[in-house]
């Protein structure tokens, strides 16, 4: 009965700590790591607060729902945003390398000043980590208040469990950050947004009582429908294109007769 | 008054940046929340998972009409 208790805690604990870490690595390797392990600290310390004075009364006084509606949308708008950006460039509706230009001029002129800007906190990085790490951290204590409530010392066995898995999962994580830097920005960005609007439409969903089919697992069917969209999407747009530039010439040229015809 | 406006431009760009995403997704979240307060509609809350999905596609999907009927960027086609 009490390992019983450990890995319930463990296993439902590893998919929230997972889904926390997905963000705070995509907010480490797009924006900064300073921005995201700052946005995450500040997430654990403001769950030590709730949990330390709330304690079990947590589970009643903390609306769950409402918590993941606020942070599902915000999850959507800013995943939208990134989305929407990457297939512009990927579609050649923006260049690829503007923003990149835009950073190199930014990062010259913060050198001047004697700034380091790749180390300065970055409000968004902040805000990604310290939102997922808090949504899903008050997950988790409410596994562990859960499953510790039906056994003797079942609070401390389920925090067990539940720590066990966190470790875990920042140490995968540790692994694969290196590997993740060296993908190209634009990928990541396409990535990171798809991501971001995958856990956005999911929190949001569950907020207004959706229950998805296969529970979290349906984070995966979400992020490949999504990915086919965008793919579609982007593929639409190079087709378009040369039809929009005939239609410019055609009307161009119309006007241009219409012009002569009016002032020959 | 300037500041007021200035401060809330500032946190519109930094959560959004555009409106038609502001716009469809707050239209998409109402819709929802009327599919899941309103009796009437009760019907429908088998469903909402697929219009939550729908309205987040339609959106994006907009917000790339736009900046494809954009003129400059007919012009750079």
């Amino acid at each position: 009965m009490q390992w019983a208790i450990v890995i319930a805690s463990f296993l439902a604990s590893a998919v929230e700590f997972v889904e926390a870490f997905t963000l705070v690595l995509v907010a480490g390797i797009t924006v900064n790591w300073r921005s995201a392990i700052v946005g995450a600290l500040g997430a654990v310390a403001t769950l030590a607060v709730i949990i330390a004075t709330l304690g079990v009364a947590l589970v009643t006084l903390v609306p769950i729902e409402v918590l993941r509606f606020v942070i599902g949308f915000l999850l959507l708008l800013f995943g939208l945003k990134w989305l929407k950006n990457a297939i512009q460039r990927y579609s050649g509706l923006k260049l690829l390398h503007d923003e990149e230009a835009i950073y190199a001029a930014n990062l010259a002129e913060a050198r001047a000043r004697g700034e380091n800007r790749g180390r300065r906190l970055d409000p968004f990085g902040v805000v990604l980590s310290y939102k997922s790490v808090l949504l899903e951290g008050l997950e988790v204590a409410f596994i562990v208040i859960s499953f510790g409530g039906s056994g003797a010392n079942g609070i401390g066995l389920a925090t067990l469990g539940a720590a066990a898995a966190g470790l875990l999962v920042i140490l995968v994580g540790a692994l694969v950050r290196a590997p993740l830097q060296r993908i190209p920005e634009n990928t990541l960005k396409f990535i990171v947004g798809i991501m971001l609007t995958t856990f956005g439409t999911f929190w949001s969903g569950e907020s207004f009582g959706i229950n998805w089919p296969l529970s979290d697992l349906f984070l995966l069917i979400l992020a490949a429908l999504y990915l086919v969209v965008s793919l579609l999407l982007i593929t639409a747009i190079k087709q378009r294109k040369p039809r929009v530039a005939a239609a410019t010439t055609s009307f161009g040229a119309n006007v241009s007769s219409q012009e002569k015809e009016a002032h020959p | 008054m300037n500041v007021i406006l200035k401060v809330i431009l500032a946190v519109y760009n930094f959560f959004v940046g555009d409106l038609v995403i502001l716009i469809g997704v707050v239209l998409t979240m109402v819709i929802l929340a009327l599919i899941n307060f309103v009796g009437a509609l009760a019907p429908l809350r088998g469903g909402s998972g697929i219009i939550l999905i729908v309205g987040v596609l339609a959106t994006l999907v907009a917000t790339l009409g736009r900046e494809v009927l954009r003129p400059e960027n007919k012009q750079k086609a």
